[in-house]
């Protein structure tokens, strides 16, 4: 069911225009993310969406009313700040509080409910503590309780895990995402780490330079790509720029690579994405380039040479040279490769992608 | 849009009325003085006043009398004083002319020498001051003190002169104007006066900001050498217990006839001919004469009833007073720009 | 409809702005502009032309700016490492030397030079005693010209550092620096690089009331500034001379550099924008200094500094209990009486101007805290609109100073004239000759110490604290209330604090348009001067001072005071 929608919205400060035109539905009960670099107007969204700005075109719907022009005091949207923003004058108790008593409840109720947010967030006893003698871990959860004591009716997230250390955040992940799954809320999480709105979104829209370039399910869009700015925000990938060959028919593609001249085959849908004898780019995660003995005879395979093997862990990215074709392939083990050493790759048709370009 | 408009006028006018209820009206029975005269003095008259007038109201503002100026000035269009007791007769001239003193003619009227009220009633003299030269009288002998004008000059007093910064002060108005004037009266040019002003500049160690703060550094020998007025040097001798002494210059001395006057348009306009009256009586100037070392204008007292140091013969500059009023300033702005500080210590 | 709602705070806030900023500011200067650039009747410059033309005039303008950036460069160099030294580290006696390091705040200036001129003066007690020992013939210096008004200036101004950075250090988060030193970075550099930015907001706040209070100085250049020609005498002397157009002039002109200063540092704070992180910047424990050498070296400072600072108060407590005219040419005066005191609390004239003067200060000060508010939300929205662009905030900013810049003289004679006689414009408000006249002149020439230090906290409030609670669903008031107020409240009660203590002994203004019902203490002070009764002179500024003590103490409690 849809709860919350944002129609052709738009935003400038000054002259720079940070939200253009964009339109996003978050369901009831779903975990949205939005996702994209610094700077892309995915934080001015979250803000519009607060309340504490106010777009200058498009409309913004809540249980299908329109809330474009409510003050954010009156949308009941609890929202979790970057920089926590913690009332460094009031104690952990009062700081889980202060939306309550702004809600003028009775000493008992808030008391029950202040107690059963910092048990939620696993501070049970915090209530006395000053804030400022929390860890950076703490203090998140304490913003946390706080906005969830208030019983929001959607939870807004502005890149909450930024500040902690590696490890914490990835804890925290999983225990935002199990609360947040528990308390049967809607959440809007803005990120720019892939990889945490990969972890924690149901659905997720990238935005880059003030546009929506894609909304989908993190699989889609890890795999299905539908701009190149996607393709290469989310990700590693090769973009292989080429030119579809005007011999090939409509079904069966055939292009050259601008570098290295290798001939790429594949099948393509729509003719209109690649038009003829005009530079398009082929795009292919690493993961899906495979490096074999040196043989030619496979489709879409080129005579290569290693050139570097960094070792990562559990996986090593190899990068190659095909004739003037710089390539990235992820193996699992790259037992017996050595650079300089002479191989072939082999890029399968089923994982290559034709990008729109911008 | 309307309801904007309307708050906007509503919080206008509440702020308004709640100002103009608190502005009010003064309370207009009260007789309020202004007055350069000293709150002892004051209090003392104000109290001798109210025994001789059981249920008369009075009050006063003691203040400097170019202050008192500045505020009648200021006050012209709602005067806020009745009476204005104190000032040198240049300076009620000033605001006679700027129509700021209302007429009244006291029944003494005709027992004050000429020169000492204004001629159409705005001012009356009370009291008069003569100019002197003042010296401490623990470092310098009464041989050794300057006896005229010049001597003053004389290299030996190099530093040891305080002058009280002439600009906001009567009496030193009158002396600078008189120094320019004594010699421009014969010679019809200021360059002489300009010069003993020059010469004066460079025995000067200090112009100080007051008059008691001169006579506070003159006790204390920052200096031993000023010029001022008879009645202060005599108040600081006797009731403040400065070694302080002076001599009447043997040439003649500038005397300021110290006045009183009926603001115009004020509130209590009796009540303030009731006071005026009050302290010019016989009784009253001889009194002010014993404890205050005011020498009276009033031609027709029993001089018996005065100090023996009032009825002393001195000899009296005669001075254009209206020369001296019209001209001082630009006098005055020539010592402040060219004179001053500049020609000392070379 | 959601939109004007929220819209209508704001106008109310602009119109209160507005309406105090015309009524007390534009009107009343109007006449003062326009007289400068009319001459019979006539527009013209050459009003201008006449007074830049004299050399003396230039001299005083040159004169007036060199004191000025002098006074501003002796006053951080004391007052900054001073609030360093106070604010951060712990040694003994540090909670007593760090309050009496505010003591010349309590010196208003009237009292100050008097204090002065018996300690410093030619005849004082510091030149005697030097003379005594010495065995001089005559006085070992005299209070006049350059040094004089530095030094007297420097101890008069150097609170504005001191406070105002001590209230900013308060509020610097602590573990930037931290992280700072954790990164390798030296002390000096954590200074430079991360304490100072942090600060600059104060710190431009107290160079701009420094520079301008220094431009406005008067009792001090009067009293001891010797041959040194400083612009507000000039202006004094041409008014006595009769010259008003000339007075009025100059006033323009001295009015213009101190608004000119104003508009440069702007400039400069708008460069330096920042938002300190709201977090473990509320409080910061104070280093206990450890090492035996620095910790002796530290408490010695400050026992020589507090002696410094005493000095003049501790010679008005002895003039107060001399007796009249027993002190010429001994060092310290050689009777005592209780008499002075006596005097002052048996004649109900004398104490009711101790009622009088903290009324209209309190009156003064909350008006011009609660007014500072609604200025200050109105300068720091960062909510973009046509109305309260940046040029019309500047333009405000310059308004609310422009009394402050002006000598105090000045704004009584400018509001005494505006608010004369019943106008067409104003209907029947009039102020002379009311009590009211003192409180509004007070609040118009103090409420820019106030805004100032209201506005330099708020820029260190972090406006996502706002943000939390709006989302958290605090409507404005509570907003204010609950976030807002707590977060700037020690800012605003030291703000506060200043105007109601420098009102307290105001005087240059006072004397020109108080009445019997509104007397205040420095026109008592003034009136026992002039008697020359020092003694009870100076008993009038002991209590004062003790007045002024008891409420500083007051708002260190109020200043710890949370929500």
């Amino acid at each position: 069911m849809m709860l919350l929608s944002l129609n052709k919205i738009e935003k400038s400060f000054g002259s720079t225009r940070a939200v253009n035109d964009v339109s996003i539905t978050v369901n009831q009960g779903e975990f949205f993310g939005l996702l994209g670099p610094s700077g892309c107007g995915k934080t001015t969204t979250l803000r519009m969406i607060a309340g504490l700005e106010t777009p200058d075109a498009g409309s913004i719907e809540f249980e299908g009313r329109s809330i474009t022009n409510l003050p954010a005091e009156r949308r009941g949207f609890g929202m979790v700040f970057q920089n926590y923003a913690l009332f460094p004058h009031l104690n952990v108790f009062e700081n889980v509080a202060f939306g309550l008593r702004a809600r003028h409840k009775s000493k008992a109720e808030m008391e029950q409910r202040v107690a059963g947010a910092l048990e939620l967030v696993q501070l049970p006893g915090y209530g006395k503590r000053r804030v400022d003698e929390l860890s950076g871990g703490q203090q998140q959860r304490v913003a946390i309780a706080r906005a969830i004591a208030i019983e929001p009716a959607l939870l807004l997230f502005d890149e909450p895990l930024s500040n902690l250390d590696v490890s914490l955040r990835e804890q925290t992940r999983g225990e935002l995402r199990e609360l947040v799954t528990r308390l049967g809320l809607t959440a809007v999480y803005v990120t720019h780490d892939q990889e945490e709105a990969f972890a924690l979104c149901d659905r997720i829209a990238v935005m880059v330079g003030g546009k929506l370039m894609q909304t989908g399910q993190p699989r889609e869009l890890y795999e299905r790509p539908a701009e190149i700015s996607v393709a290469r925000f989310l990700g590693r990938n090769n973009f292989i720029k080429s030119m579809r060959l005007s011999s090939s028919n409509s079904s069966d593609g055939e292009f050259k690579t601008l570098e290295g001249d290798h001939t790429i085959k594949f099948e393509v849908n729509h003719d209109d994405l690649a038009p003829l004898n005009k530079p398009v780019v082929l795009a292919i995660r690493p993961e899906h380039v495979r490096l074999t003995a040196p043989d030619t005879s496979v489709t879409n395979s080129f005579k290569a040479q290693v050139r570097q093997v960094v070792f990562a862990g559990a996986t090593s990215t190899v990068r190659v040279d095909a004739n003037g074709l710089l390539l990235e392939a992820l193996v699992l083990q790259p037992n017996g490769l050595q650079v300089g050493q002479e191989c072939s790759v082999v890029l399968a048709p089923e994982h290559l992608r034709l990008l729109r370009n911008e | 849009m309307r309801p904007r408009y309307f708050l906007a006028v509503l919080f206008f006018l509440l702020t308004s009325v709640f100002f103009s209820c608190r502005s009010g009206s003064v309370n207009s029975r009260r007789l309020l003085i202004y007055t350069p005269h000293g709150q002892d003095l004051l209090r003392d008259f104000v109290a001798r006043y109210k025994q001789k007038y059981p249920g008369a109201e009075v009050q006063f503002l003691d203040m400097g009398s170019r202050e008192v100026l500045e505020r009648v000035r200021v006050e012209r269009n709602r005067p806020q004083a009745d009476l204005w007791w104190g000032a040198a007769h240049t300076t009620f001239q000033t605001a006679a002319d700027e129509n700021l003193l209302e007429e009244f003619r006291p029944s003494w009227a005709d027992k004050v020498p000429e020169g000492s009220y204004d001629k159409q009633s705005r001012w009356y003299g009370t009291y008069e001051t003569p100019q002197v030269i003042a010296y401490n009288s623990d470092a310098v002998s009464a041989a050794d003190a300057p006896r005229d004008w010049d001597d003053v000059l004389d290299p030996k007093w190099r530093d040891k002169v305080l002058i009280r910064n002439p600009n906001p002060s009567d009496t030193m108005r009158a002396i600078f104007g008189a120094m320019v004037w004594r010699f421009q009266k014969d010679t019809g040019s200021t360059d002489q006066g300009y010069e003993w002003l020059r010469k004066l500049d460079a025995n000067v160690h200090e112009y100080t900001a007051d008059g008691t703060l001169l006579m506070q550094k003159l006790g204390r020998r920052e200096g031993l050498i000023t010029l001022w007025d008879m009645p202060d040097v005599r108040l600081f001798k006797e009731q403040k217990n400065l070694p302080v002494a002076y001599n009447l210059p043997s040439s003649g001395t500038p005397v300021i006839t110290d006045g009183i006057a009926i603001v115009k348009g004020s509130a209590n306009q009796e009540e303030a001919k009731r006071f005026y009256e009050f302290v010019t009586t016989p009784e009253s100037l001889s009194y002010a004469a014993q404890k205050y070392y005011r020498i009276p204008v009033r031609t027709d007292l029993d001089r018996s009833t005065l100090p023996a140091w009032m009825n002393e013969p001195f000899t009296r500059m005669p001075l254009d007073w209206d020369l001296l009023r019209k001209q001082g300033s630009d006098w005055l702005r020539y010592w402040d720009t060219s004179i001053r500080g500049r020609s000392s210590k070379q | 409809m959601d939109h004007t709602a929220r819209k209508l705070p704001v106008l109310l806030l602009f119109l209160v702005t507005a309406l105090v900023l015309v009524y007390g500011v534009l009107y009343p200067n109007l006449a003062v502009v326009t007289t400068s650039f009319q001459r019979s009747g006539q527009w013209t410059l050459a009003n201008y032309r006449d007074v830049l033309a004299q050399r003396v005039v230039l001299e005083a303008i040159l004169t007036s700016i060199g004191l000025s950036v002098f006074t501003v460069a002796l006053c951080a160099f004391v007052g900054v490492p001073l609030a360093f030294l106070f604010e951060r580290y712990d040694f003994p006696g540090r909670r007593l030397f760090g309050a009496l390091a505010a003591l010349p705040l309590v010196l208003p200036p009237l009292v100050g030079t008097v204090a002065f001129i018996f300690l410093c003066g030619e005849s004082g007690i510091l030149a005697r005693t030097v003379q005594h020992l010495l065995g001089l013939e005559t006085s070992p210096w005299t209070l006049r010209g350059w040094p004089a008004l530095l030094l007297f200036h420097t101890y008069t101004m150097y609170p504005f550092f001191y406070v105002l950075t001590g209230a900013g250090l308060r509020r610097v988060d602590a573990s930037l620096a931290e992280a700072a030193r954790s990164l390798g970075a030296s002390r000096v550099a954590v200074a430079r690089r991360v304490l100072l930015p942090q600060l600059t907001p104060a710190l431009i706040a107290a160079a701009l009331l420094t520079f301008m209070t220094s431009m406005a100085s008067f009792s001090a250049p009067l009293l001891f500034g010797g041959n040194v020609r400083v612009l507000t005498l000039e202006i004094f002397t041409a008014r006595q001379r009769g010259d008003m157009t000339i007075a009025v002039t100059e006033t323009v002109i001295l009015a213009t550099i101190s608004l000119a200063a104003l508009v440069f540092f702007q400039r400069y704070e708008g460069t330096r924008k920042f938002v300190a992180a709201a977090l473990k910047g509320a409080t910061r424990r104070r280093e206990p200094i450890k090492s035996g050498g620095v910790r002796v070296m530290a408490t010695l400072s400050a026992i020589v500094f507090s002696v410094i600072l005493v000095l003049p108060v501790a010679t008005l407590i002895l003039v107060s209990f001399a007796g009249d005219g027993s002190w010429t040419t001994q060092t310290i005066p050689s009777q005592y009486t209780l008499g002075n005191f006596r005097r002052l609390f048996s004649e109900p004239q004398s104490y009711e101007v101790f009622l009088n003067s903290l009324l209209m200060s309190a009156i003064a000060a909350v008006g011009a805290l609660a007014w500072s508010f609604c200025v200050v939300t109105l300068l720091m929205r960062r909510v973009r609109s046509r109305v309260l662009g940046p040029g019309v905030r500047r333009i405000l900013s310059l308004l609310i100073l422009i009394p402050w810049a002006l000598p105090g003289t000045v704004v009584a004679v400018s509001i005494a004239e505006a608010y004369g006689q019943p106008g067409s414009l104003l209907g029947s408000f009039v102020l002379v000759g009311t009590f009211w006249i003192l409180p509004v002149i007070y609040f118009l020439r103090f409420m820019p110490l106030v805004v100032r230090a209201l506005q330099a906290s708020m820029e260190q409030l972090d406006p996502s604290l706002d943000e939390a609670a709006r989302s958290l669903g605090a409507r404005v008031w509570q907003r204010f209330a609950r976030v807002t107020l707590p977060l700037v409240w020690p800012g605003a009660v030291a703000g506060t604090l200043l105007a109601f203590v420098i009102a307290l002994g105001e005087y240059v203004a006072s004397v020109l348009v108080f009445v019997p019902a509104n007397r205040p203490i420095s026109i008592a002070i003034a009136s026992e001067l002039r008697d020359f009764n020092l003694g009870a002179a100076a008993a009038y500024g002991v209590v004062l001072i003790g007045i002024i003590a008891i409420s500083m103490i007051v708002a260190g409690k109020l200043e710890r005071w949370r929500a």
